[in-house]
């Protein structure tokens, strides 16, 4: 008798907390949105063309920096690996606004509290022979593609 | 005669009685001209429940609690009256939001006067909460039975540090969407589980339109709920926890401390018998009756806090920048006063500065009551037995205002050092 009502007492505490976490895990999951309604992470940025060699240009809104070197041509990203700024370029390489950090070219850290380099994003050419940068793919400094 | 006459009519239920009939049946208490009356005034009225029927005379020295706590409690109360004013006229929309900004300055009636209330109360309470804090630790009031209560005025201080941070960027303008920025970004740095917590903040990679609208939604209902439930519970131990801190010199002053089950066996329980703690065994000289003298000293904190802020408000206006620019963050971008210590630790390293020393900090604040082990100098300013203890806690808090002080007036674009002077 005593030990069918522990039995029970126990089995319906796990029940009743069992779906308190339950419950609490599907609210955690519900706010977790499954899509995002801001930037796509994959865009196309124009024709090769449209960069000349030796230019290095800043996409603002999309948060990427285009490096054309000759024929070698690269994305790097902008937000500042410390805190999430865009930072700008500069002669050296890049430089936050918001808490000093500096970037090289390549946007290897220089100076500052960041505490990454900017990472370089996966740059390809699609069959339409425009530009399509894949933020969602880091690739290692120095990787160009060939146009 | 007529005596007799108004005797028999009140048995009958004369029409003529009606109004008195209706007045009883609201205010169940008469106007109190007895103690008896003065007691049972926080029996018969919803709104002076939450008081006890005596207090202690030490509890009411302006000079031992300086009225922090209850002007906090104040100033929630008229953020929360402003805020939902303001509800009726804001559009958590990245299009539209700023707009309304502009609109409750040119066409709203009162509408910039609303938002200023709100905003200087708001940091009011930020800075009425730290000091709160600040008092019941240089009183050494979050000693034994109160160590749990000091627990929830921790958590209490983060809520209005969070509740702060979420209504930061509803203005959307420049300030808000950069501190916003700066501000999830350190939240990325906490280990495991950083990204995530910045992800389900913003509900995007980026400040933007989920951000604003999960901001909107926490500050305006989860984050007020939290903290009403939160300060119920906290207002609630006071009384429970033996009514505020006083020292043992005081008559009545001596504090039982835990019975073995929480309960103070007693000879005879009164209707508060199961109070731990309780004082009713000092000398009734000690206590006075709630109605009228502590009601009296909250009206006129209330009275005072109220004014204050109506002063501030019609003399200062709050701050609105330009319109978010995803694209030019201003430098140097700066986040509220209260944060700006954090940016400045965070200017060194971002997760020593955004989370290690912080979350540190908060362990030791939470921890306090259950390894300072020492009992003595509870209810005086200063004790010299909390030498120690009080000479840590100022040196932190001196060092955190420094740091605000720094990230406040000394620094500029890209965050370098620059002079005031």
């Amino acid at each position: 008798m005593e030990s069918r009502r522990t039995a029970l007492t126990w089995l319906s505490s796990v029940g009743l907390f069992g779906s308190a976490v339950l419950s609490a895990v599907s609210n955690l999951v519900f706010i977790k949105p499954r899509a995002t309604y801001g930037q796509p992470s994959r865009f196309a940025i124009g024709k090769p063309d449209d960069f000349p060699p030796g230019t290095r240009i800043s996409l603002d809104v999309k948060r990427v920096c285009i490096v054309r070197e000759g024929n070698k041509m690269a994305a790097i990203s902008t937000t500042c690996t410390h805190l999430g700024c865009i930072v700008g370029t500069s002669d050296t390489g890049f430089a936050c606004p918001c808490h000093g950090s500096r970037f090289d070219q390549d946007g290897n850290v220089t100076g500052g509290p960041a505490p990454k380099p900017l990472p370089w994003f996966k740059l390809s050419l699609a069959p339409n022979g425009e530009l399509e940068v894949d933020k969602g793919q880091a690739v290692d400094a120095g990787s160009y593609l060939n146009v | 005669m007529s005596i007799q006459i108004e005797e028999k009519g009140r048995k009958t239920g004369r029409v003529g009685d009606l109004p008195h009939e209706v007045w009883t049946s609201v205010f169940r208490n008469p106007w109190p001209s007895n103690d008896l009356e003065r007691s049972s005034t926080s029996f018969t009225n919803f709104f002076l429940h939450i008081h006890p029927v005596k207090v202690h005379k030490h509890t009411l020295k302006p000079s031992y609690t300086l009225g922090l706590g209850l002007i906090s409690f104040f100033l929630f109360l008229i953020l929360v009256v402003t805020g939902v004013l303001l509800m009726f006229y804001y559009v958590p929309s990245t299009t539209q939001a700023y707009d309304r900004m502009l609109d409750l300055r040119g066409t709203v009636a009162f509408g910039i006067f609303l938002r200023n209330m709100h905003r200087w109360s708001a940091h009011g309470m930020v800075a009425m909460v730290f000091l709160h804090m600040c008092r019941v630790f240089l009183t050494g009031s979050y000693k034994k039975p109160r160590q749990f209560n000091w627990v929830l005025g921790v958590l209490l201080l983060l809520v209005t540090l969070f509740m702060s941070f979420t209504g930061y960027l509803l203005p959307w303008d420049q300030l808000a969407f950069w501190a916003i920025t700066v501000g999830t970004s350190i939240a990325a740095y906490a280990p495991v589980i950083g990204k995530d917590i910045q992800f389900l903040l913003l509900g995007d990679s980026t400040v933007g339109q989920e951000a604003l609208l999960r901001f909107y939604v926490l500050h305006v209902a989860v984050l007020p709920a939290v903290l009403g439930l939160l300060a119920a519970i906290h207002f609630w131990r006071i009384r429970k926890d033996g009514g505020l801190s006083r020292p043992e010199t005081v008559a009545g002053g001596r504090e039982p401390g835990h019975g073995e089950r929480g309960v103070v066996a007693r000879r005879v329980y009164g209707l508060q018998g199961f109070v731990r703690g309780a004082f009713n065994g000092g000398a009734p000289e000690d206590s006075v009756f709630s109605w009228p003298n502590l009601l009296l000293a909250e009206l006129f904190v209330f009275v005072l806090t109220v004014s204050v802020i109506l002063v501030v408000s019609l003399l200062f206006h709050a701050p609105l920048e330009e319109p978010v620019n995803v694209m030019h963050p201003p430098n140097p971008a700066k986040a509220p006063w209260y944060f700006l210590g954090l940016q400045e630790m965070v200017s060194y390293s971002a997760f020593w500065g955004g989370v290690g020393v912080p979350g540190l900090m908060v362990m030791l604040l939470i921890g306090v009551p259950y390894f300072d082990r020492n009992p003595k100098g509870v209810g005086r300013w200063f004790a010299k037995e909390r030498l120690l203890a009080n000479t840590v806690f100022l040196s932190l808090v001196v060092l955190n205002i420094i740091f605000i002080i720094v990230g406040t007036f000394f620094r500029g674009p890209n965050w370098t050092f620059v002079s005031p002077f």
